[in-house]
């Protein structure tokens, strides 16, 4: 496996590789993880700038997990490569001393405390006892901290998740589906834990099936889908993908056939609604900049519109579109999204 | 590193259920096994091979009539706590949180190895202990003269004893880390252990004698007893060891090749 590095071997001496940002807290390309004949990852590519907040989304079954696996060092990948906090891929021990995980469900020892299981982890890395008391106290278990592990909430179970992956005081933070079976409220616990964090430089790849959660957590946003890179960038160039809509509603109904022709004179690319109630209203694609104009020219052709309104375009929408799928496995979790 | 991973693994052994199941538990069947001995052995003569007279029992070498026999018993423990130490890791999928903070697989292995060895010899050094003060109070009850246990012979002959009954052990907790590791799941890899050893080893060996100097639960027990009917202990000692070393090898090339998805 081969993969780029920022440093590289000229003549038996270590130089920058130019080409490589330092300031990437991940950096890899064309990752591919190959079971047999089956590809669950298929060259992947992941650019991470330090101090973001990024996600990872994809449906149940997209890669995700063997994605992220592959950057913990749990799973070799077939070919690809990349850097991680400026340590080799394939040399995980160069920076998983930076780097702190959750990986899928929280695994622990059900017969030990949550103390004393963070208290194996600790000693494995050699990392001082002395921090398991402030992590506990951060993630709100430090009252409960000596019962034992299979006592614990499904909550108490993420968050001594999240306190495990905080005890090497990471750079990078890597979470697996935090969300995974929490209630409204433990999402909500777990959002602000996660906030929290990015709040205090660390970089967080997050990796979540529910969109509505990466929406508000996250700045930066990457996309799998058949184990193929869909989106990579911004949220916010995401949504620029495709224009917001405008919704318009004719006082009377016999004027909505005049207004689907006004919109399409006009150029604009527009379909009709049907509300559950029965409310016929045409959607357009064109941002709230057009609605005065449309208003006007809705005017002019004497239609009078009582409603217009602007739909922002939801990352579902955007999901769906660059993947042409409609697997609900990826949800946008409306109801959950509203909890604040 | 190694002495960071064994410092984690024995956080996780010394557990109170675990502490007391298997201290607890050997240290009884110990002692349990020293009072029938005492109780059911005749005054006089030499005794049979498995149970021999309190004549016999007053000898220098009297107190390794007991160890000896307590050998599959620890072999069985061993092998299984080593078996349920590695393959929890797999089953409750502690392992990848595990290789996160030590990604030298090689050094985790080796950590936990020898956590679980230090583990296994703690307990045949404290049941031995137990059991040995047992014998003493039962020696006393039967009117055993207890002297020649203590005269240099009775010493060395105990502590070689005692000697080879670790070197077994280990070599049970080695086979139990290697089955654990390979079959994932800690209750499948005991019962599978267990089948092996106590079933299927007496079953081939009752029906072809000749391969009873080859299998290793019979050439481990030879180790544990000193050498025995079927082997001697050199050779038991010899060619166990190669066994163990392959299985060391095959299962550190495992696990450290071996993709996480657990």
């Amino acid at each position: 496996m081969s993969g780029p590095s920022p440093i590289r071997s000229v003549n038996g001496v270590a130089q920058l590789d130019s080409s490589i940002p330092l300031d990437l807290a991940v950096h890899a390309s064309g990752l591919t993880k190959c079971f047999g004949d089956r590809t669950v990852v298929d060259a992947v590519d992941l650019t991470i700038p330090r101090g973001s907040v990024c996600g990872f989304v994809g449906p149940n079954g997209a890669g995700k997990t063997t994605t992220i696996r592959m950057l913990l060092g749990l799973i070799r990948p077939t070919s690809g490569g990349g850097t991680i906090l400026g340590g080799d891929l394939a040399n995980p021990q160069s920076y998983l001393h930076k780097v702190g995980a959750l990986i899928e469900s929280p695994a622990f020892y059900p017969q030990l405390s949550g103390r004393n299981n963070l208290r194996a982890l600790a000693r494995l890395g050699g990392i001082d006892t002395a921090i398991i008391s402030p992590i506990l106290d951060r993630v709100g278990l430090l009252g409960r901290s000596t019962d034992l592990y299979r006592s614990y909430s499904l909550g108490m179970k993420q968050r001594l998740g999240i306190a495990a992956a905080l005890l090497a005081s990471p750079e990078l933070l890597i979470l697996d589906e935090p969300t995974n079976g929490l209630d409204p409220a433990g999402i909500v616990e777990m959002r602000d834990l996660i906030r929290s964090l990015a709040e205090d430089g660390m970089t967080v790849f997050v990796s979540s099936h529910l969109l509505a959660e990466i929406e508000h957590i996250c700045d930066r946003l990457i996309m799998i889908s058949d184990g193929k890179t869909v989106f990579q960038g911004q949220v916010a160039e995401l949504r620029a993908t495709r224009s917001d809509e405008l919704i318009l509603r004719p006082e009377a109904a016999s004027s909505l056939a005049s207004l689907v022709a006004l919109v399409e004179q006009a150029g604009f690319v527009r379909h009709v609604e049907e509300s559950s109630w029965g409310v016929h209203t045409v959607v357009v694609e064109a941002g709230t900049d057009q609605a005065a104009a449309l208003n006007r020219m809705a005017m002019d052709a004497g239609i009078t519109l009582i409603h217009i309104s602007e739909r922002a375009r939801s990352l579902e929408e955007a999901f769906f579109e660059l993947t042409g799928s409609h697997s609900r496995d990826v949800r946008a979790s409306h109801s959950l999204g509203g909890v604040r | 590193m190694i002495f960071n991973a064994f410092c984690s693994e024995w956080v996780k052994l010394r557990r109170k259920t675990m502490l007391l199941g298997v201290f607890g538990g050997l240290s009884v069947a110990a002692s349990f096994f020293v009072i029938l001995l005492f109780t059911q052995a005749a005054a006089v003569g030499p005794g049979s091979a498995d149970l021999p007279s309190l004549l016999v029992l007053a000898q220098p070498n009297g107190l390794i009539h007991g160890v000896d026999r307590v050998v599959v018993l620890l072999g069985i423990v061993a092998f299984g706590v080593a078996a349920f130490q590695i393959a929890s890791e797999y089953s409750l999928g502690t392992l990848r949180q595990l290789l996160v903070r030590q990604p030298r697989r090689w050094a985790l292995l080796a950590g936990k190895y020898l956590g679980v060895v230090s583990f296994v010899v703690a307990v045949v050094v404290v049941a031995s202990l137990i059991a040995g003060g047992v014998a003493l109070v039962m020696a006393n009850v039967r009117h055993v003269p207890v002297g020649a246990w203590f005269s240099t012979a009775g010493l060395r002959d105990l502590t070689g004893a005692l000697g080879e009954l670790v070197l077994a052990t280990v070599g049970f907790a080695t086979l139990g880390l290697a089955v654990g590791l390979f079959l994932r799941s800690a209750v499948f890899a005991v019962i599978v252990g267990f089948a092996y050893l106590v079933a299927i080893e007496n079953i081939v060996g009752r029906v072809l004698p000749a391969t009873s100097k080859w299998l290793p639960g019979q050439l481990l027990l030879g180790v544990g007893q000193g050498g025995n009917a079927t082997t001697s202990f050199p050779r038991a000692l010899a060619i166990s060891g190669v066994y163990l070393l392959v299985v060391a090898l095959l299962t550190a090339y495992t696990f450290t090749r071996r993709d996480v998805t657990a």
